[in-house]
């Protein structure tokens, strides 16, 4: 069996009177695509923030690739993002005055050392090798994706997190980023992804179900 | 896909290559920071050149108000005259570039056709030197040989019936040396000078009967209240039967202009730097506001809090420096249109202004950058990626 590279017990949030997330118990193996759903204000945003290591828990624990994040300082955590975690936005984010090739390298600066030919390898892996030298502006919304799904792996980390990584696409460049997460599960990479679009999410091994935060379901695809 | 084959490339270039890129892609605010802070600095710049070059051009321009030191009979010696030639010795211990004017006096009392008068003997170029307020009618007398001609107050003449070119009898009335005298100028002084007639010093030694002797000498020396104390005390040495001093009412009054002047430069230097560095924030605060999701993006992807501080202060520094190099260059020129305008001569720049000028204005570019930097530090990704 696969080893557990990501683990909550008792994962709570609360903000006020509010418990967007309360007492989540999970675990992630290695290789596993895990999708979340749930409608509107069921916690899937705020689960995602923890799991990414961008806002901490109110109670429980988040262990991920061994690390206990929860006793973590916000230094420390800033590390687990930089090494372990890569992010795909909704709104992709990329730096709007740097080429598609140097917002790859962007990352690469954050973690360790910069190297071009590995950063222009993933985005050929994405198909992006003719728009390297191109700025955000003058890519298609699918593209933008592509390059941050790019500098998502370009540092190896443990988990790629995706927070409805086709929300802002049309059909057909949805078609492309759901090929490319079937491409990345086949490569056995991680993938934790919340998601509105049932047809991403049947490509998944599992699908969580969150309501008002928490599991409802837990099925296995 | 963290190999060591491929193209490396350093840090500080990828770091160099955001700092550059991140200003060229905002021109618009890059250029009204630099603007401000090259105005700032240029205005500093410009006011801390004359502030340090105020003292001397002050200095000379304040001898146009007449003598600033006095030279006369020590009270202890008893004499109410000294040799002409003592004089003369003392006055040329003043270093010439130093002395504005200078002028020996000699008083005693002539008879004129309609009465009394006082008469003055003068070295005319010194006097007119020494006095340049005076208003005169018709000529100064410009050779100190000429034993023909003759200044007189504006009311003496006016009192005994006198114009330009008229001639007047003048006799001694210890002597009884008579000459007839033109009159070549009226002057109007404000003073005792216009009951008074001038003629020079040889000539006014014959009239009185003091020749080679003179009563006091005025001076006008550019220096500041210390210099002339110095000097009054070196004459004191020198010439024991001299009386040697600065005339206080104008050298205390140059001192405390000068104080109220610079006092006055400061302030307005300092409200400056408020001003710019107020600009540069809110500017600053702007770039920062416009720029949250960059820098949340940043975080996010693993940039720490140095990463964020260290790239927002180079950019800061960068168009700080780069506008104090500016305002430097400009402020240097912008002083040199104040000291034409307002001493008629340029202002020296002086190094001693250099860290005095870099030193507050990189301080206020710096301090103008740690609110906006502070914010971004303070910028939580989760909250501003998920919006809008």
């Amino acid at each position: 069996m696969r080893k557990i590279v990501l683990e909550t017990k008792g994962l709570t949030k609360r903000f006020g009177n509010v418990t967007p997330l309360d007492q989540i118990d999970m675990q992630v193996r290695e290789g596993e695509w895990v999708s979340i759903m749930g409608p509107s204000g069921s916690g899937k945003t705020t689960m995602l923030n923890i799991l990414s290591c961008l806002d901490t828990s109110t109670e429980g624990d988040y262990i991920l690739d061994g690390v206990n994040t929860a006793t973590l300082t916000e230094k420390a955590r800033v590390a687990v993002r930089r090494e372990k975690i890569g992010l795909i936005f909704q709104q992709f984010h990329l730096v709007p005055y740097l080429t598609a090739l140097e917002n790859v390298m962007l990352a690469q600066y954050y973690h360790s050392t910069i190297d071009k030919d590995d950063a222009r390898e993933a985005l050929a892996l994405v198909g992006l090798s003719p728009r390297t030298s191109h700025l955000p502006s003058q890519l298609s919304g699918g593209e933008q994706q592509r390059v941050c799904i790019a500098r998502a792996l370009i540092n190896e980390p443990a988990i790629i997190l995706a927070d409805e990584p086709t929300g802002n696409l049309d059909e057909a460049n949805e078609e492309v980023i759901i090929a490319l997460f079937k491409e990345l599960h086949r490569a056995g990479r991680t993938i934790i992804l919340v998601t509105h679009n049932p047809e991403l999410a049947e490509f998944s091994d599992r699908v969580i179900n969150l309501h008002h935060g928490r599991i409802q379901k837990d099925v296995q695809v | 896909m963290v190999g060591d084959k491929g193209r490396a490339m350093t840090k500080r270039a990828m770091f160099l290559r955001i700092l550059f890129k991140s200003l060229s892609v905002r021109k618009n605010r890059v250029f009204i920071t630099f603007f401000s802070i090259m105005t700032g600095a240029s205005i500093i710049t410009a006011l801390s050149c004359v502030y340090f070059d105020i003292s001397a051009k002050m200095s000379r321009e304040l001898r146009a108000y007449g003598a600033n030191f006095f030279l006369g009979p020590a009270s202890a010696s008893g004499s109410r005259t000294l040799d002409a030639r003592t004089v003369e010795e003392a006055i040329r211990m003043v270093p010439s570039e130093k002395l504005a004017g200078a002028s020996p006096y000699v008083y005693g009392m002539v008879r004129l056709d309609l009465g009394n008068a006082v008469l003055a003997g003068v070295d005319f170029r010194g006097l007119r030197r020494l006095s340049p307020y005076w208003q005169v009618e018709g000529k100064w007398i410009s050779v100190d040989f000429d034993d023909e001609a003759c200044l007189i107050g504006k009311s003496l003449a006016k009192n005994m019936e006198l114009k330009v070119g008229d001639r007047v009898n003048v006799i001694g009335t210890e002597t009884g040396f008579q000459k007839s005298l033109t009159i070549k100028g009226v002057a109007e002084t404000g003073q005792a000078e216009d009951e008074q007639i001038f003629v020079n010093l040889s000539l006014a030694g014959k009239f009185l009967g003091m020749e080679g002797k003179v009563n006091h000498a005025m001076l006008s020396i550019v220096a500041e209240g210390t210099d002339i104390d110095g000097l009054a005390v070196q004459m004191g040495r020198k010439f024991p039967g001299l009386e040697a001093r600065a005339i206080r009412k104008i050298s205390h009054s140059e001192g405390k202009i000068l104080e109220k002047i610079k006092g006055l430069m400061a302030i307005i230097a300092v409200i400056i730097l408020v001003i710019t560095t107020l600009c540069v924030m809110t500017t600053l605060i702007a770039v920062v506001s416009e720029r949250t999701r960059e820098i949340g993006l940043m975080k996010a992807i693993g940039a720490g809090d140095r990463d964020i501080v260290l790239q927002f202060l180079a950019e800061a520094l960068i168009i700080g420096m780069s506008g104090v190099a500016a305002g430097l260059l400009s402020g240097f020129l912008l002083a040199q249109v104040l000291g034409r305008a307002v001493f008629g001569s340029a202002i020296a720049f002086r190094m001693i202004a250099l860290p005095m000028i870099m030193a507050p204005l990189v301080a206020a570019s710096l301090l103008a950058a740690a609110l906006p930097v502070r914010m971004a530090v303070k910028i939580v990704p989760a909250q501003v990626l998920k919006e809008e």
